[in-house]
């Protein structure tokens, strides 16, 4: 990000030395009333917002509007608990949502906040990008005249001359993966150095900062298009199967369907998948008593009609892989099987029909029997099954394991119009009772194989038995693979711009009666974190030994 | 395989005996403030090579932070090998070393012991996750004590941590169990791992930021003339610039942890429900406490924001990451909730 | 870089991402245009298909809910209303009479009339086709490999859906949603008139 520059640093970030650095640029001023004060404002405008305090500033709005959006139930994973929460709070629900507040992360304000954000960091992130390339191609600044005015600083005596002394430095830093720059380097020094100039070395090393930093910001923006992506060629669908049942990946076929803005039903791959069989086993004993311990879906699928059937295991945080979608095990739960008679035995119903637990405890499930074309007249049953059966201190049936170790089902029957016939969709897990008339006074339980006789010869119903059922999401999201990549590249560039500083080192060498006296200056970038102090005085440790080791040399040389 | 909970109680039992370690550790950090020999004894014992530098500028141990050569403050690293300084330290910070380092030797066993009790991983449910940042969080900051000299420290950082300790015996302490199905993936290694380690390391730079913001607030004082200057404990600690720098450095080691742990969390989701993002409360609390602290390391870059503004960012994302584990991950419904706690 | 150089630099850069911002919210409200499709009476869920756009209707055999074996390869020669419905399914319960009334209305003209049986019940789905008197047969697809089928040739998005197939077995138009009596008798008008892609209604 652009800091605000004051008058420490220079453009590099470096603190500034006399003689070191160009001036800094001055801040900008604000706009004046010139033949162009639009461009003015606008270009000031820019300058805000690529600043590093609206930076942070945005930073702040993005966590402060995703709180609401934790908070609140949201529409786009529980519609159930927004509709709740207008039942329960009636007037300051409305407001909310006027506000957006149910839909946080799809809100136009919420994206206001972060489309800025990723503004202001392109706008920030593009020109250094192009600085940073351009400085692979520059030499570090000349060397100060007085070194001892750095933060890190030393000095010593050699028998050198100062062009040995000169060439034991260079080989020693650009051993290091220092980039070098000595006096004569630079094409625009176009007059001859007077003596005293040439004796110098500067050193520059630690790009790589710049670029983790590039790469760690760009990568960021590079999630942001992932999801963009996902949003729009990628879409999720639910379906319920019951044990025994198959089902083929088209949109009538699946009982929720959620495309991207993209994506049609004729994009869905054809695929089939069979649930042959639904394990759930639970602890049975130990203070983690009925919770669960597996669940397994054992599923035969083929990719397209035609293809080869395989067979899968599906478990939680273990999907199958079809054609590019995924198919993830969410939940499960118990299809009572019910055989509905008129009063000749004429069979009207006979399937497993799937009850919903919900939260509640045990599996404690509830559901719906509808019968709308029964004799002489349409039959509805609401019914709760209840897997191990129990009653409870205030005579209520309760379920106190999960497993089916005493299966019973609680019916109220309903007869008349269940008002299917106007065309409005009905939820297949709620009966409408307008219109009907209650049948049994009190809820009849029946164990399994038990029937319950209709009043008035409206027929019969029995618990012929139940089938577990495992409730599937297919997704396909082709925004993973990008968002992943990213994120891997994010954090390389935040360890990269952590771990490498940028840093300068200047060697002086000026002569004197035995040799020379060689000058050693360090500094590094103001916002490094520490540790430079330690590699300066290792670094002039070395220059130390190899200085003196060339002398040794020469001295047997000689 | 079944629970052995035998090895259950062995683990509560040594996480009661780090408990009592690390309260005596405290307590002998506390006489070292009473009753040990000023800091920064450190400042004659300087190695060959830097004597035979004439070192000019920041090299010596910064006297006062008003020194004008040392604009940018250093810390004592390689004047003195670490052990050697410890052994220059006065008794009662060596008492209190050793107990401090008996005591994490205590708690890493019960964590150890607790994982092959419950045959997977030791932070599945809140105890456990508690217990294990806090074993990360003392392991760093042994570390740091030992490499930056910052004994100073040790009564403010092992005490949260007896703190914390104290609290999560007593009050969430879970026997050891199985874990629901839609736990038991290698992905929870991996990813509750990291974020328990980044915790323990962000614990370490609250508490750090507490103490800077505590001395910054009494220097304030001092300068307003509304307080007496020369206090002792405050002289024994290290100058504001240090306690800054120190914390900095701690958040930019957590940072980096807490970001692969992100990661890591949507890599698990997307095996286990579906998708890799999808705005759960925990999922979204997560991201706000990484926003936070990225405002942080922002805001230390920004003019204006140094100082004492950015260690309240930093601690509000501390606070925003507390609020994730204690509040959203219990009370607020959501695809997270297997915390085990009742 | 010199500074005016760099700053266009960004302003291209910015530019573009706001063109490309703006495609893709287009291309994302964008509706799918059609010279393959004219709509019966407004209705963008009635759709008759030009002549040369008519999807080939894929072949399928089953079991009906009486129990006998029936293919679509039978009918080939005569026009064939194929409805795909459940039991369950409010809408189709609220169309079975028009559909009745039809295939009663239409035999004389050699239109035959075809039911798939989605997602159901044998017992609940014979019961429904006698209570709504509804004598053609239909078959049962619980496995929707039929609805598998017929999907990837038209955009088959919800229960009930009926197809008009034509004497050379394609589909010439199609009502994805309850069907009317209206829409039903103007898409059968112009199969039997052969004059299926004329002007729209």
């Amino acid at each position: 990000m652009t800091e605000l520059r004051t008058s420490e640093v220079d453009k590099d970030g470096f603190p500034v030395q006399e003689a070191t650095a160009p001036a800094p640029a001055a801040s900008p001023a604000p706009p004046q009333s010139s033949p162009s004060a639009s461009n003015h404002w606008l270009r000031w405008a820019w300058r805000q917002l690529t600043s590093m305090r609206i930076a942070l500033i945005l930073l702040f709005l993005l966590a402060l509007g995703a709180i609401p959006g934790s908070m609140l139930p949201q529409e786009g994973s529980d519609p159930g608990g927004v509709r709740q929460y207008f039942r329960a709070h009636p007037s300051v629900a409305p407001l909310l949502n006027h506000l957006g507040l149910f839909n946080v992360f799809a809100a136009p304000w919420f994206a206001a906040i972060y489309l800025l954000l990723f503004t202001s960091l392109v706008g920030c992130v593009v020109p250094r990008t192009f600085r940073l390339a351009g400085s692979a191609r520059t030499l570090p600044p000349r060397a100060p005249r007085q070194l001892s005015k750095l933060p890190h600083s030393a000095e010593y005596p050699v028998s050198l001359s100062t062009e040995q002394a000169l060439e034991v430095s260079s080989r020693v830093l650009s051993g290091h993966g220092f980039r070098l720059r000595r006096p004569g380097d630079l094409n625009a020094m176009t007059r001859q150095p007077s003596p005293g100039e040439r004796d110098w070395v500067s050193a520059e090393k630690g790009y790589l900062r710049e670029a983790g930093n590039l790469l760690f910001h760009l990568s960021l923006l590079g999630v942001l298009v992932s999801i963009a992506m996902g949003g729009l060629l990628g879409y999720k669908a639910d379906r319920l199967l019951i044990a025994g049942q198959t089902f083929a990946n088209t949109t009538t076929d699946l009982d929720e369907f959620y495309p991207g803005r993209l994506v049609s039903g004729s994009d869905l791959p054809p695929f089939s998948i069979t649930l042959d069989k639904f394990n759930a086993s639970y602890i049975t004993s130990g203070p983690q008593l009925g919770q669960p311990a597996a669940f397994d879906a054992y599923v035969t699928y083929h990719a397209h009609p035609g293809d080869t059937v395989r067979k899968f295991d599906i478990q939680v945080n273990h999907p199958l892989n079809v054609d590019g979608a995924k198919v993830y095990l969410i939940g499960h739960g118990y299809a009572p099987v019910f055989k509905v008679t008129d009063a000749s035995g004429h069979v009207e119903y006979d399937e497993a029909t799937p009850f919903i637990s919900g939260t509640a405890a045990n599996f404690l499930s509830q559901g719906v029997v509808k019968v709308a074309d029964a004799q002489p007249e349409g039959l509805g049953f609401t019914g709760v099954f209840v897997p191990t059966a129990a009653v409870d201190a205030s005579g209520n049936l309760a379920s106190v394991f999960p497993a089916p170790d005493r299966p019973v089902v609680s019916l109220i029957a309903y007869g008349g119009n269940l008002g299917m016939n106007t065309g409005a969709s009905q939820s297949v897990y709620a009966l409408d009772t307008t219109g009907m008339t209650q049948l049994t006074p009190k809820p009849v339980v029946l164990a399994q194989g038990q029937t319950l006789k209709l009043p008035g010869g409206k027929g019969s119903i029995t618990f012929a038995g139940y089938q577990l059922w495992g409730s599937f999401t297919i997704t396909h999201d082709p925004g993973q693979l990008p968002a992943l990549a990213c994120g891997i590249g994010a954090l390389a560039g935040l360890l990269l711009s952590f771990l490498v500083r940028r840093r300068r080192v200047f060697v002086r060498v000026r002569p004197a009666d035995s040799g020379s006296v060689v000058s050693l200056g360090g500094l590094a970038r103001t916002d490094a974190s520490g540790g430079f102090e330690a590699e300066f005085a290792a670094l002039a440790a070395e220059l130390r030994a190899a200085h003196e080791s060339t002398e040794s040399q020469q001295e047997s040389g000689d | 395989m079944p629970v052995n909970l035998a090895l259950g109680h062995v683990s509560n039992d040594f996480l009661l005996a780090a408990l009592a370690l690390y309260s005596l550790a405290v307590l002998a950090f506390a006489g070292d403030f009473a009753f040990g020999r000023p800091l920064r004894a450190v400042a004659a014992a300087a190695s060959k090579p830097a004597r035979t530098l004439a070192t000019v500028g920041a090299g010596s141990v910064p006297a006062d932070a008003g020194d004008s050569k040392t604009s940018l403050v250093s810390m004592p690293e390689l004047r003195v090998p670490a052990l050697r300084a410890l052994f220059q330290a006065t008794a009662w910070v060596r008492g209190a070393m050793a107990l401090s380092m008996a005591g994490v030797t205590a708690h890493a066993v019960a964590v150890i012991t607790r994982g092959f009790a419950t045959h997977r991983a030791p932070w599945g449910d809140m105890y456990e996750f508690v217990t294990a940042l806090t074993c990360f969080a003392a392991i760093f900051f042994l570390g740091v004590m030992i490499r930056y000299r910052a004994w100073a420290l040790g009564v403010f950082v092992m005490g949260a941590v007896v703190l914390t300790l104290g609290l999560t015996e007593t009050l969430i302490y879970t026997p050891a169990g199985d874990l629901v199905p839609a736990l038991q993936s290698y992905w929870l290694s991996i990813h509750v791992t990291a974020m328990t380690v980044a915790t323990g390391v962000f614990f370490v730079s609250a508490v750090l930021g507490i103490v800077y913001l505590a001395v910054d607030w009494y220097t304030r004082r001092v300068a307003a003339g509304r307080a007496k200057p020369g206090n002792g404990i405050v002289h024994r600690l290290p100058t504001l610039e240090q306690l800054d720098r120190l914390a900095y450095r701690t958040v930019v080691f957590g940072f980096p942890i807490w970001t692969f742990g992100v990661i890591a969390g949507a890599i698990w989701a997307d095996q286990a429900w579906g998708r890799y993002w999808g705005w759960d409360p925990v999922e979204t609390w997560a991201f706000i406490t990484w926003v936070i602290y990225a405002a942080f390391l922002h805001a230390r870059a920004t003019a204006g924001w140094r100082g004492r503004r950015a260690h309240y960012v930093q601690l509000l994302g501390f606070i925003s990451l507390v609020f994730n584990i204690m509040v959203v991950q219990i009370f607020v419904t959501g695809l997270h909730s297997y915390a085990g706690v009742s | 870089m010199p500074k005016p150089k760099r700053r266009v630099v960004v302003l291209a850069a910015t530019v573009c991402a706001g063109v490309l911002a703006v495609v893709l919210l287009v291309t994302a409200f964008g509706g799918s245009g059609g010279g393959n499709v004219t709509y019966i009476g407004g209705n963008t869920n009635a759709v008759l298909y030009t002549a040369g756009h008519q999807p080939k209707a894929p072949d399928f055999s089953g079991t009906t809910l009486t129990g006998s074996r029936l293919g679509l390869a039978e009918y080939r020669g005569d026009v064939v209303v194929l409805n795909f419905w459940g039991s369950w399914c409010p809408p189709c319960r609220a169309e079975a009479t028009t559909l009745a009334f039809a295939a009663q209305q239409y035999h004389s003209a050699g239109v035959r009339f075809l039911g798939v049986d989605v997602r159901d019940n044998t017992p609940g789905a014979l019961d429904f086709l006698h209570s709504h008197h509804i004598t053609y047969p239909s078959v049962s697809d619980p496995d929707d490999t039929i609805t598998l089928d017929f999907s990837s040739v038209v955009p088959i998005a919800d229960t009930p859906s009926t197809l008009v197939i034509d004497k050379t077995g394609h589909i010439a138009g199609a009502v994805f949603g309850e069907v009317s009596y209206q829409e039903l008798t103007t898409l059968l008008g112009k199969v039997t008139a052969g004059k299926s892609g004329s002007a729209n209604d």
